[in-house]
Order: C-alpha cells, then structure tokens, then sequence
C-alpha cells in the first residue's frame, strides 16, 4: 500500500471497497474505528453490511459480481461533476481522455440495475470522496479475487489520481493482503517472475548479479518467468509439470475448485510438502518434510504497509523438525549445490547486499519490533511511510500516473433456476487461512468448528425451509458439501458467504476458477450453487461428525505409516 | 455503587477475543490450552444483530434480582460487586429466570466428590456463572485488556455521572435552545 497502516487513522475519509476488516484484520479494523472517532467519514462498499458498514457515513451495498459497473460509475461522477483535481491531473497523470471513452456508457443512472446501487448514492459517494481533504482507498480480496481483479485495482488506482489521494498524509491506495507476510513472500521473490526485491528474472544484469553473489555461472539460471500456483495443477495434468515442491501451502483447501486441483496433484509424478502440521495437501504428499512453526524459530515479516519487522523464538521446536531455510539448505546440498547459513541475519545481509530498495534495513536498525518500510535505499535513510511523496509514478517511462479503467464484465458462472444463489468466499475472524494453525487452538476451535458454515439470509433460507444452525447440503456443478445453516441479516438476499478453512463445509469443492489474465487468482467470489435442506437432522449431524472423524483418522494413519527419511542427513 | 463492564456499540467488532479471555480468565489454571467447546463458558457475550455488534455482560445491578430470588442465599453484593458463593449454589436456575439481561447462565461442570464411605464418585457440579469483574486478577477484567478497539469499559460512579453530565448537557443546550425559539 502507499500508505501507512498507522497513518489510516489520521485521514478524513476511507473509501472502503471489498474489504472486511474486522474479520480479516481486527488490528486494522481497530485503525478504521479510531479513524472514525476523529471524525472521518467512512463509505463502505460491500454486498454483505459489514462491521465497518456499520459506522460508516454511507454504504452501498451493491449487488455480488458489480465491482467495475460501479467503480466506472464512480469515475463518470467524477468527470461528469467535475469533482476531480484538474491541476493534479494535468501535471501527474495520463490517459484521461481515454477513461471517458470507457466511463462516459457508465452513468450512475445507467447502472442502477447492474449494481443495484442507487443513483444518488453513487453521487452522493463521490461528492464524499472528492471533497475529502485527504483520503484513502481501502480494498480486499472482494475486488482480487475476480477475473477482472487487475482492471479493478487499476480503476481505483484512478480514482485516486483523479482526486490527487496519493503522495501525502493520510492520502493513498491501501490494498490490504490477503494472509500475514503476503507482502513478505512478495518481497522476497516468490514470484515467478521477480527475483527478492522486485528485479525481473529477464533482465541479464540482474541474473548476473545474482549469480556472481551465489557463485554460480550466470548461463545455468533460467531467464524464462516460472509458473503460478493456480496454473500447476492443469500443467500437471497437461505432463507439463513432473514434480511439485509445496512449502507452508494448502491448495487442497485453499484453491479454487478443490477436485481438479486434486486431479492436478494426482497426475505429478513427485509432490513434497514442507509443513507444520498436517493438511488434506500432505495427505497426497510423496515426502513431507516438517518444519519449524512461528513461535519456534526468528526471522523478518513484512507488514501490508511494506514494513519489515524482526520476530523472535518463543519456545524451543520439538521433536524432528527443522528451519524452513536449512531444510532448504540440505536439499540444495544435496542436489549438488552446497548452501550453508549459520543464522538468519546471514541470510538476510545476503538480500539487503542484492536488493537495492532494502539495503539500508539492516538488522540493527529494525531493533526491537521496530518497523521500516521499503523503499530503504542507504544505511542513512529512514525507510519509506508514504509512496510517491514527489508525485513521480516511475513504473512507465513519463513518470505519469496511468488513468485506467476498462468494459465491466460479468462474473463467469451466473445463477440459474437450478443454481439461484450466489456463493461467495469469505474470511471468519477466529480461524486463519487454511486453518491448519487455528484449528488446533482449543478457544478458537471452541467459537468455530467443523463442519463450518454457511451464511444465508433468513429470508432466503426460510423460502428454502432451512431452519438456523440446521445442517444443508450446499451443490454446485462442481460439487456438493454439507454444513451447517448461519443465519446472518446482514448478508444480501440472494447470496450465501462460506469461509474456506473447513475440511467437511468445504466450499472451494464448489467454487470456480475464471482466473484473472495478469494474476492467475481464480474468482472465488462468485459462482453458481443451491442449498437443500435435510429432512433427518440426526443423520445428518452423524453424517458430518463421520467425515470429519474418517479425515482426521486418515491423515494420522499418512504420519503413522510414514517411513522416516533413510539417510540422515 | 457497583462497577460495571459497558461496551461501546460503536467501537466493537464483533472479533470475540473479550469472550476467549474471560473464558481463559476463569479457568482455574489459566490455561488457554484447556479451554474446549464443552468448558467454554464465557461471562461476556457478543451479540450481532442486523445494525449492531457489542458484548454484553452483568450489570451488576445494585438490587439485584438474581439475589434476591436466590432460594439458598449464594448470591451477595460484596467486593463491589454481585458475587455468587459457587459453593452454595444449587443449579436451580431461578437467577437465570430473574435476570433481565441474560447475564446468568447456570453450568455445569465434573467434580469428584467423596460420598463419604471412601467412595469418590464424578458428580456434576452447578454453577451460576456472571461476570464477576475479574475480582481476583490483580491486572482487572480480562476482556478490557484484550479488546482490540478499546470498546469495553468499567463504568464505575464517577463516570457514569460524567455520562449523564455530559448528555444533560446536550440535552439542555442543543434541544433547549431550541424550545422557546
């Protein structure tokens, strides 16, 4: 983000966009409500009343699938009421013509149906946002995780620069990640096509550099970009993809249309999975290589706000585990390369020496959970709170801001009379990820627990004579899996929200892929399903307790009947 | 006057944490490991409706129900606070019935007793549970400590006239000036 985290609290409006906050980020959500209490306005827009929905000035609660209809609208209003920043556009951006070209069929009128969005609402939001004296853009996976998640992210880009939010106090673009160190795996090159520090794989001088720092010939490194996650399975499947190396991930749970990521893992001829607990991906696993867990060992995460700080050992690791970076050492030792480190501030004075906008990070400065944000060029400089202070956009060659948006397209798989609802994926404030972590947390198992739920509107559910907390089947083409009704007004009629971590609810069994071209992230927020209800309650709750049993005794039995590795390393 | 744990509607966000840390607060070890559906017995409850999410807990009234339909005198105003005398209550439930605000939940919990013939048996122990401030935690209530927004205070005498201070205060000048005009 170009903002702070903590500077969220000093701006004087929040535009918030598919972002929830309180169940993805309570700490973050705790910056929004002090926000609020000194004074911002807030405007929310999210098909479900979120908590932040709650506080907020405005809420436009626009209908699943709409994110481009509506942003478009947001842009017209802009241009229409001449409500942007002409002097900020003129000097700073480019391509304005070209936004009206795209805007001018997106009247807040003309899209009141698709959004479902009053006109004046949409007006009214603007007038808001671009009368604010300073303002930030807050979004989520609700705007990423659609195949138009990329034009999404460019279209508020634009709204941005349209009103110069950018560069100052209180004044940005604040995409907010999906996991903790999201932005720390980013930063340090698990891309395909970045190596640490954002440097392309392409570029000659970068391998070079690269090379000669690991002692390698510059000729071995591959110049061609890697694969991403969600595209491994259809390679696999394709016999594109022999072998697959998974560390700290869970796709069987996690990724878009669960029984073709299976079939994927299937056609590999060798799956390794590096992890700290069991999961429905190591099941499948060839060799599981255990590690270390957070408490267990040091190291550096990088915060949304690109802000590095240093965690420490809480407790000594148990039993036959070891550090993600020394498992990773042995292997390439292994394989021939002999990598050696004696601690993590080797590794990390390794990646400051290569990675230019992190030099001046040194270990020392980072302190004590301190916190120093990229870009950090010299040992001098203080790190960076705010992007774009000079108002310099260096990611194309005039150092202008891009004006882009694009067509608004529908979501790939709408409802039908055989499939009326939408499902949408979404987080829960007690459980993280794929769980794997929280769900051995007795307290957190105690507020939320298999087999998951399935958010519904009670008048959705009543027409469907589904009682609250009953068990339902939720079915998609894709799929059908048993959970349990939750009852919630304030979700939208007409779409029902699943978080992903459950093994028995599991709704990415369900959901699509539609995948974004830039990103590869599947559209895990909107596909086609119907909810049945369960005449034999009885049987039901026995029927989901089997699953959830039979799973947990499979997954005991892979780690029982594992045969340790041979040769000692 | 008793004190009273009171949550701002407007800062909380439903996370929950206030009700992992009571339940955590009370447990005899403290031990956040041992907490398990079955024993998760929390004194503070979130509630979310279509418009609002906050917590609720005992009021602590002053003349308070619970206690003064107590069949066996378990519940007394003491340590500023309604305290129940677990070892005296029954599980009749009549303080369930008499609270006004939900805020007494009778459970149940194992306990080995001697029946006195050099027998121990596992009986089911009753307890009313209430918030009960936290009484023995020398840091205060755990769910002031733990909430993320600073939603959750204890009212105490003092702030509770600053409250009212403060809204006779609105009152009187933003209504009342406008009465005679």
């Amino acid at each position: 983000m170009s903002v702070s985290l903590d500077d969220i609290e000093n701006s004087k409006c929040l535009f918030v966009f598919g972002y929830n906050g309180a169940d993805s980020h309570p700490i973050v959500a705790r910056r929004i409500v002090k926000a609020r209490q000194k004074g911002a306005k807030i405007v929310v827009c999210d098909p479900r009343k979120i908590e932040t929905a709650r506080i907020a000035d405005q809420f436009l609660q626009l209908h699943n699938g709409s994110n481009m209809a509506l942003i478009n609208a947001f842009i017209y209003t802009l241009i229409e009421e001449e409500l942007y920043d002409k002097e900020f556009v003129a000097k700073y951006t480019e391509g304005f013509d070209g936004l009206w070209d795209v805007v001018k069929d997106y009247a807040p009128e003309a899209v009141e149906a698709a959004t479902g969005v009053p006109a004046a609402q949409i007006r009214q939001a603007m007038r808001t946002y671009a009368g604010a004296e300073s303002a930030v853009i807050m979004w989520g996976m609700g705007v990423t995780q659609y195949g138009q998640g990329t034009e999404t992210v460019k279209s508020l880009a634009a709204l941005a620069l349209l009103t110069g939010n950018l560069g100052r106090a209180g004044a940005g673009v604040a995409p907010v990640r999906g996991q903790n160190n999201v932005q720390g795996a980013c930063d340090m090159g698990v891309l395909p096509d970045l190596f640490p520090g954002y440097q392309s794989v392409a570029d000659p001088a970068i391998r070079e550099k690269f090379a000669k720092a690991w002692g390698i010939d510059p000729a071995q490194m591959d110049p061609e970009p890697g694969v991403r996650l969600s595209l491994v399975p259809h390679l696999a499947m394709e016999g594109k993809v022999k072998a697959y190396y998974i560390m700290g991930e869970d796709p069987m749970q996690t990724e878009a249309d669960t029984s073709s990521v299976r079939k994927g893992l299937e056609a590999l001829d060798l799956l390794v999975v590096q992890d700290i607990f069991m999961t429905k991906t190591a099941e499948m696993a060839d060799v599981i290589l255990p590690a270390t867990s957070w408490g267990e060992h040091s190291g550096v995460y990088t915060c949304c706000d690109r802000g590095f700080q240093r965690f420490y050992k809480a407790v000594e690791p148990k039993y036959n585990v070891k550090r993600d970076w020394e498992i990773i050492s042995l292997i390439a030792t292994e394989m021939g390369y002999p990598m050696h480190y004696d601690n993590d501030q080797q590794i990390w004075d390794e990646l400051r020496e290569l990675c230019p906008i992190y030099y001046g990070v040194t270990y020392e400065k980072m302190g004590e959970l301190g916190h120093i944000q990229w870009p950090c060029p010299t040992l001098e400089h203080p790190g960076t709170p705010i992007l774009y202070t000079d108002l310099k956009f260096t990611a194309v060659a005039s150092g202008k801001g891009q004006l882009l948006t694009h067509q608004w397209r529908k979501p790939a798989e709408l409802t039908t009379p055989d499939y009326p609802l939408v499902l949408s994926t979404v987080r829960e404030v007690g459980h993280y990820s794929c769980r794997s972590m929280t769900g051995n947390c007795a307290a957190l198992k105690a507020l939320a627990d298999e087999p998951g739920f399935v958010q519904i509107h009670p008048d959705n559910a009543r027409q469907l004579g589904i009682q609250d907390q009953a068990l339902v089947w939720v079915e998609s083409r894709r799929g059908k899996v048993i959970t349990r009704a939750n009852f919630n007004e304030r979700v939208n009629r007409g779409a029902v929200y699943m978080t992903y971590q459950w093994w028995v609810g599991a709704c990415n069994e369900l959901t699509q892929e539609n995948m974004d071209p830039v990103t590869n992230t599947p559209e895990t927020k909107y596909c086609a399903v119907t909810l049945k209800s369960i005449d034999d309650q009885n049987w039901a709750e026995s029927h989901a307790e089997q699953i959830y049993q039979d799973l947990k005794a499979r997954l005991r039995s892979v780690v029982e009947n594992a045969k340790p590795a041979a040769v000692a390393m | 006057m008793n004190r009273f744990i009171l949550a701002d509607a407007n800062k909380c966000i439903g996370c929950r944490t206030c009700e992992v840390a009571c339940a955590v607060a009370h447990r005899p070890d403290g031990d956040v490991t041992g907490v398990s559906a079955v024993n998760f017995n929390p004194r503070i409850h979130v509630v979310k409706g279509g418009d609002i999410s906050t917590a609720t807990a005992c009021r602590q009234c002053e003349d308070a129900p619970c206690a003064n339909v107590c069949p066996n005198n378990a519940i007394r105003r003491e340590h500023g606070f309604v305290h129940v005398l677990q070892d005296r209550c029954i599980g009749c439930k009549t303080c369930v019935v008499a609270c006004p605000y939900g805020a007494m939940e009778v459970v149940t919990h194992p306990v080995v007793r001697n029946t006195g013939a050099a027998v121990n048996v596992l009986v089911e122990k009753a307890q009313a549970n209430k918030c009960d401030l936290c009484y023995t935690r020398p840091q205060g209530p755990a769910c002031i400590e733990v909430c993320p927004t600073e939603a959750l205070r204890c009212i105490d005498r003092n702030e509770l006239e600053a409250m009212s201070a403060e809204k006779r205060r609105r009152a009187a000048l933003d209504a009342g000036a406008q009465l005679y005009s």
